[in-house]
């Protein structure tokens, strides 16, 4: 397992961060929001491949669930965002509960493809039942309401304040995060990765520790989902496509598989190698595509990973001389 | 006769048209250090995956303590106190040798499941599995990587994760192949004192018959599937089909004294 | 009943195509244990190969459906040769991401040699026939789909009993440590089974553009979905399986389309999900 960084660090990429948008960049601010959801998806599931070893291809279903399910709350029932996301990795969660009891009786392939199949019935039924969920135009017109709570009232019409409510629930991910990779659960979710039969036979009934991690991934795409929500005022049907799930997939991977800052890193370079090269190329994808390559071939543990791998290989050398 | 710890009536199992498991009747008494011997293919691996769960029982009936587990799910027999360790090893390449010991040591301590609170906090678990590790002789190496570890250790680290769970019922498959004589006596000394302790009755399936005579107290015989003979190690010895089946030699080797360490 | 034979006569067709692609796409898991995402990207290679061949070069259609996919093939075999072998040791999402790393590639090498729109290939003349199926005019060229199918499937059946290449390939692909200490050449006989998987699911594609009468770099994209759905109902690494599955799920699409097209998109994904949750290793795949 890998050194924890030294608590300072955190501390003082976050006291940056919350400094960022008095800097008054309203683009850099809008980007690094995408960069807080795109980094809260990623982390969650992250949990479910780099930690436990488990492919899925439906997670933006969850993801959906929970944009359209804050959509379906802000518009029927109330426009209080903080409610809103509530609802939202409440029912991501419970169609994750749902979708993991019947993908966790497979194993490897045949639960990716599982989890494949579900998600894109989630497109086919947010994309299908136009007369409810608006059909490929999405859900339009959600209101980011103020933040009420007993006593105050605190605006987030503009994008630097969803900026904090944005970055308070991307610590929050992040913190509840590392306490699980931290705890004997976690122990035991990385053991499964390595050997889920041996994993059974030290007492653990795995399929249960599975369905749990793939819950809470679950969860977490929903969070990410709801946030989307707000922060474009629309939920749409492509945040439920494959392709989509492809993104934390391909995230996690760039920043390194396995550890708690990779998809986080991950999501950063992500985005900003997107917003560059797409100035001056539609065909950014196809880059990334050779990144991928040159990570799978070189660079498997991803920035972090590697990053990693330097720092011991000098520790190595120094403790030798 | 008290009841037995773990009894087995009319095991049978097929591998499609190969009978690996003939109406086996089998009991293990709680203290009891027994071995189980065989020559290949004489269904020794099936027996212990048939008991432990990891085979579906075709039929016949497993007991654990007078209570019926044939049906029993392989994590629920573990927590019920039935472990093994593998022939191959088979433990947590990227994992430290002490996480290794850990994951079951935390399943027996009923603490596997606690996901907000920190590992390093579970000081029970955390002594289960140094402890565990300091019976086979790794406590020097409970930082190093598993993948790091040499054959000899990986060997022993397979044991250990199998002691961790402080089973009351460790079935040992070929414990001590790939093990120096250094390592092999080691952990035949943990052995006889921990049985000697009384928490964990042994069952060990073993080639070696100096380990076998010297370690155990009854051997059961496993030939295509069925039981040739079981008893003390003397009887066995003296039973005329076994001394057939393994055409004497090594048998004959084992008896003589000052032959073991 | 007319529109029932007709339905059912154009998901037997089009559910040909994705059986060419899932053939190749089964070989592949079932001998090198990789299933490859990039397969629809071969199919879509097959089709824009085939056009272009056809526009450029030779004004005839038969030479595009045989230079086409052996093009694509070669494309297939430096895959393998290049990337592919490097991952076979790693774990199963490294594989998967390889592949779909492929696909990113692939698909947006398209877009920029043949642009992101979509092309309209000519029909050979001999091809626009058409003949009257219980009272209603059915494409020939349709019809033509529906026979080479099973004749590829009896090819693949032929090719993998009956030959001693097929034999090496299915003692390869059992185990592969015994073939190779037996002298057969396993990194050789790998890449020669991608390279011919790819050329089937090329085939496909080329095949395919006079049906479908209009490229675009998604068409990729779509048939790997339902080439995956039918390999996983067949059950991975079974053939037979896959020409079933292909012959259920084209049937079923039509099916879908004419008749409930609300729900068409999502009953592949259902059917898949209802199979898996029965026979979790599908229809005949090894048992679980």
């Amino acid at each position: 397992m890998s050194k924890a960084l030294p608590l300072a660090v955190p501390a003082v990429l976050l006291a940056l961060l919350a400094l960022l948008p008095l800097a008054g960049e309203r683009f850099v601010t809008y980007l690094v929001i995408r960069v807080m959801l795109l980094g809260i998806f990623a982390v969650g599931y992250d949990l479910l491949l780099g930690r436990t070893g488990l492919l899925s291809f439906g997670h933006a279903g969850f993801y959906a669930a929970g944009a359209y399910a804050l959509g379906f709350f802000s518009l029927r029932v109330s426009h209080h965002p903080l409610l809103g996301v509530l609802v939202a990795v409440a029912a991501a969660a419970l169609l994750g509960l749902a979708v993991g009891a019947l993908c966790v009786r497979s194993s490897e392939v045949y639960f990716s493809m599982l989890t494949l199949a579900f998600g894109m019935m989630v497109f086919a039924l947010v994309w299908n039942a136009s007369s409810i969920t608006g059909g490929d135009d999405g859900l339009v017109g959600i209101a980011r309401a103020p933040v009420t709570l007993p006593g105050i009232s605190l605006s987030i019409a503009r994008d630097a304040e969803f900026y904090y409510l944005v970055l308070l629930f991307f610590a929050l991910a992040i913190f509840v995060a590392w306490r699980i990779r931290g705890s004997p659960f976690g122990l035991v979710l990385a053991g499964m990765r390595e050997n889920a039969t041996r994993v059974e036979f030290a007492g653990v009934p795995v399929r249960r520790y599975r369905l749990a991690v793939f819950t809470v991934s679950a969860a977490y795409a929903g969070l990410a989902g709801g946030l989307e929500t707000l922060l474009e005022s629309s939920a749409r049907p492509m945040m439920a496509h494959w392709t989509h799930s492809s993104e934390p997939m391909l995230v996690s991977l760039l920043g390194g598989l396995g550890t708690l800052s990779g998809p986080i890193v991950g999501s950063a370079l992500f985005i900003a190698i997107r917003e560059i090269v797409q100035r001056f190329t539609e065909h950014w994808m196809l880059g990334f595509g050779v990144v991928l390559l040159l990570i799978i071939g070189a660079f498997r543990g991803g920035v972090v990973g590697t990053i990693h791998q330097v720092v011991a290989r000098r520790r190595a050398r120094g403790a030798a001389s | 006769m008290s009841a037995p710890l773990l009894a087995a009536h009319g095991l049978t199992n097929f591998f499609g048209k190969v009978c690996t498991a003939r109406n086996l009747d089998l009991a293990f008494q709680e203290g009891v250090l027994t071995s189980i011997i065989g020559p290949n293919g004489a269904g020794k691996s099936t027996l212990i995956n048939l008991l432990t769960g990891h085979l579906p029982v075709q039929s016949g009936r497993v007991e654990f303590r007078g209570g019926d587990v044939t049906r029993l799910p392989v994590h629920a027999r573990v927590r019920m106190g039935i472990c093994r360790s593998f022939q191959i090893v088979n433990v947590f390449p990227q994992l430290t040798a002490l996480e290794n010991a850990l994951i079951p040591s935390l399943a027996a301590e009923g603490r596997a499941h606690r996901f907000f609170s920190p590992v390093w906090r579970e000081s029970a678990a955390r002594a289960d599995a140094e402890a565990a590790l300091e019976r086979v002789g790794l406590s020097e190496r409970s930082d190093t990587l598993a993948s790091a570890l040499s054959h000899g250790d990986k060997h022993l680290l397979e044991v250990a994760v199998a002691l961790a769970a402080r089973p009351a019922l460790l079935f040992l498959d070929e414990p001590t192949a790939g093990m120096n004589p250094h390592e092999r006596a080691r952990l035949l000394a943990s052995i006889r004192s921990l049985a000697r302790e009384g928490r964990t009755t042994f069952v060990v399936v073993e080639h070696d018959m100096d380990v076998v005579f010297s370690l155990s107290e009854r051997v059961v015989v496993l030939h295509r599937g069925e039981v040739l003979c079981d008893g003390s190690p003397d009887h066995v010895r003296a039973d005329a089909r076994v001394r057939e089946v393994y055409l004497g030699q090594e048998v004959e080797a084992a008896a003589r004294p000052g032959a073991l360490p | 009943m007319q529109s029932i034979v007709h339905v059912l006569l154009a998901g037997l067709s089009s559910g040909m195509f994705i059986w060419l692609v899932a053939s190749g796409l089964t070989l592949i898991f079932g001998v090198l244990g990789v299933l490859n995402f990039a397969h629809g990207s071969f199919y879509m290679l097959g089709a824009y190969a085939c056009y272009t061949l056809v526009n450029v070069f030779a004004p005839h259609f038969y030479l595009g459906v045989l230079l086409g996919p052996l093009a694509v093939a070669a494309v297939g075999l430096a895959m393998e040769r290049r990337f592919l072998r490097g991952v076979y040791h790693l774990a199963l999402p490294y594989q998967l991401l390889l592949t779909f790393a492929f696909v990113l590639i692939f698909d947006n090498l398209v877009k920029i040699a043949w642009g992101a729109g979509s092309l309209t290939p000519p029909v050979p003349a001999a091809l626009r026939g058409s003949v009257e199926i219980v009272g209603r005019r059915f494409p020939i060229y349709s019809l033509l789909i529906i026979a080479i199918g099973p004749v590829v499937a009896l090819g693949l059946w032929a090719l993998l009993e009956r030959t001693w290449l097929g034999r090496t390939v299915r003692a390869a692909a059992s185990d592969r440590e015994m073939a190779s200490a037996l002298g057969v050449r396993v990194p050789a006989l790998y890449t020669g089974v991608f390279a011919f998987g790819a050329w089937l699911a090329a085939l496909g594609g080329a095949l395919a553009v006079p049906y479908v009468g209009l490229l675009t770099p998604g068409m990729g994209e779509s048939i790997i979905i339902d080439a995956f759905i039918v390999a996983v109902i067949g059950g991975l690494g079974s053939l037979k399986g896959a020409f079933l599955g292909a012959l259920i799920i084209g049937i079923l699409s039509a099916f879908g389309t004419r008749f409930f097209p609300t729900f068409d998109m999502a009953l592949t994904f259902l059917l898949m999900a209802a199979v898996l949750l029965v026979r979790p290793r599908g229809l005949f795949g090894a048992a679980a």
